[in-house]
């Protein structure tokens, strides 16, 4: 009965060191996602005659949000970004640095530190070195060096826009993709390769049979982990391309903005935000229960 | 590589070489156009070996573009907010490692989920928010500041005022701290802190004497963490920030870059140069942290 009484008081007391973390969550993050799912049945807006009285519009926005074939082109511009940077660019690249890594080559840590600098590099200031190698037509440093390699340029921002994007976000991932996958590679047993060598497995099979398999959940992990954060990039898409030309390369986080602050149409902003909300929720389920998080 | 024929194995060492090679050109490049455009009289869009050396550029960040204050905001803000950050997610952290109680399991899932949340989805009910705060605390200091009401306002105000900005800055990352440290202290053990409730120590003096000098490494992680993103993130003052005195380092990038007409390649560069140093500083102490972080935190 008195350890009872002794339990109590310090789960009280562990509250209290919680509240201060608790509080902020809850008004900050958790109450605004609450919100975003009321304000997205109005027709709240920044000016006009909704600023001054917004009505409830029940699931009008959704309806707009849906006919709307801008909406839909940000989803598959959003899904080429996030395939082809966070699951194919970052990851392939990232595990071939790490594979070539484990090889006994000089200089190593230098390679290493060159490969993870971009992942240093806030989103603005990636965006903007990425406009002096690819804005600017024949003036880009990428059409400069195609130019000395004899090869043809094109005007890359306007061309390839999407692959372009798509490319400087796989940039700035590969470094992640490189540490973490070694830290996966490193985990897998000696013996492993020791006894598959005695069998006479040659390193492709090695590779294919024992290392992809055994590194699966580790990769699975990553891409859901990288999926989720590409989702959300916003600044290093705004300062290279702004989502044009036209809205070529307007990923979801641009879109939702432009439509609230650009627009000014806040309730039908926030009908886009709910769709991004779900969808990065129901991936962030997904890898909470696949992390068994041991709590 | 015993078993490898010798000839393969020197062939595999080439490529890896080849390999690392180009993949360091493609992350550097970049990097290299914007330090040499940074130091280059003549400085273009595009890469090339600077006319001549010169400092101008910073000289002129600092004298005639207020770069000092873009510097000293982002600086403020962010550090503000790392600490606030580091004692709550330490307190916390704490608890969630501790306790035993129903509460722990909903609240480890919750902030792993509201990390994942994009913040571009949360921004408009989070503006509306801040204005309500905002109002709340005009009238609240309104009738004891007076004439200095704007200027008092650009520090408490939570639109367009530290105090939001930095507010918001360190709910963003306290998710991921609170799970660092929450890690850290499962890996303390119990024994410390019962030899000192057998002493007969309270709770503070338990936090104070025994388990914050015990933390340092995990709080560490957690500031640095926080640090980076909050430093890196572009959206929260862009759409909370007007006043050009309390410009940050990214807005200053971002209209600097948007007076299209009159773009000056060598300022730009020598802005970015100056807004990057401190992210690769924290980067390099943080790069150790990334693994073990890596389980629970989603990268920023």
């Amino acid at each position: 009965m008195v350890l009872d009484a002794f339990q109590k008081r310090r789960e009280r007391q562990m509250l209290t060191l919680l509240l201060p973390a608790l509080i902020p969550l809850a008004i900050l993050t958790i109450y605004p996602a609450l919100y975003a799912v009321y304000l997205s049945m109005t027709n709240e807006a920044l000016t006009g005659v909704a600023a001054a009285k917004p009505r409830f519009v029940g699931a009008a926005n959704y309806f707009r949000l849906f006919s709307d074939g801008r909406f839909w082109n940000s989803l598959f511009v959003t899904f080429v970004f996030v395939v082809g940077s966070a699951i194919i660019g970052q990851f392939v690249l990232g595990f071939i640095s790490a594979v070539a890594l484990r090889r006994k080559v000089y200089g190593s840590s230098v390679f290493g530190a060159a490969i993870l600098l971009p992942n240093a590099a806030p989103e603005v200031v990636a965006g903007f070195m990425w406009i002096s190698m690819l804005a600017g037509g024949d003036h880009a440093t990428l059409s400069k060096i195609m130019i000395a390699l004899g090869l043809p340029w094109v005007d890359w921002l306007n061309t390839f826009p999407l692959f372009m994007v798509t490319m400087v976000n796989t940039w700035r991932g590969i470094g992640t993709a490189m540490i973490l996958l070694t830290a996966g590679l490193s985990a897998v047993p000696s013996e492993v390769y020791e006894a598959a060598r005695m069998d006479g497995a040659n390193p492709r099979q090695m590779f294919l049979r024992i290392t992809l398999p055994l590194m699966a959940p580790t990769i699975f992990l990553y891409m859901l982990i990288s999926t989720v954060s590409t989702i959300s990039v916003f600044g290093m898409v705004y300062a290279l391309t702004r989502g044009g030309p036209g809205n070529r390369t307007e990923v979801i986080s641009v879109y939702i903005y432009n439509q609230s602050f650009t627009a000014f149409q806040l309730g039908y902003g926030a009908a886009g935000a709910v769709v991004a909300l779900l969808v990065s929720l129901v991936l962030g389920i997904t890898y909470v229960r696949s992390l068994k998080v041991n709590v | 590589m015993a078993g490898v024929p010798l000839k393969r194995s020197g062939a595999y060492t080439f490529l890896a070489y080849v390999t690392l090679i180009v993949i360091s050109i493609f992350c550097l490049l970049p990097f290299v156009w914007m330090v040499l455009a940074s130091l280059d009289s003549n400085a273009q869009l595009f890469l090339k070996w600077p006319d001549s050396i010169t400092f101008d550029h910073y000289i002129k960040l600092f004298a005639e573009e207020n770069g000092v204050r873009w510097f000293a905001n982002s600086l403020f803000t962010v550090l503000s907010a790392t600490i606030i950050v580091v004692i709550i997610s330490g307190l916390g952290g704490y608890a969630l490692s501790r306790s035993r109680a129903w509460w722990k399991q909903p609240f480890l899932y919750a902030i792993l989920l509201i990390r994942v949340l994009p913040s571009t989805a949360l921004l408009v009910p989070l503006y509306k928010i801040l204005l309500t705060a905002n109002n709340g605390m005009g009238s609240l200091l309104r009738p004891f500041v007076g004439d200095n009401y704007r200027s008092v306002m650009q520090v408490f105000g939570f639109i367009d005022g530290y105090l939001g900005l930095i507010v918001v800055l360190a709910t963003g990352q306290l998710p991921l701290a609170l799970w660092i440290m929450k890690v850290f202290f499962d890996g303390v053990p119990k024994d410390y802190e019962e030899a000192a409730i057998l002493d007969g120590a309270t709770l503070v003096q338990r936090i104070r004497r025994v388990l914050i000098p015990l933390a340092l490494p995990g709080l560490a992680a957690a500031g640095l963490f926080t640090f980076m993103s909050a430093w890196g993130d572009f959206l929260l003052p862009l759409i909370l920030l007007s006043s050009p005195e309390l410009q940050t380092l990214p807005i200053g990038l971002f209209r600097a870059f948007l007076r299209v007409n009159e773009i000056d390649y060598g300022l730009l560069a020598a802005i970015a140069t100056i807004y990057l140093i401190p992210a690769v500083i924290a980067f390099s102490f943080a790069r150790r942290f990334l693994v073990q972080t890596f389980s629970g935190g989603v990268k920023g």
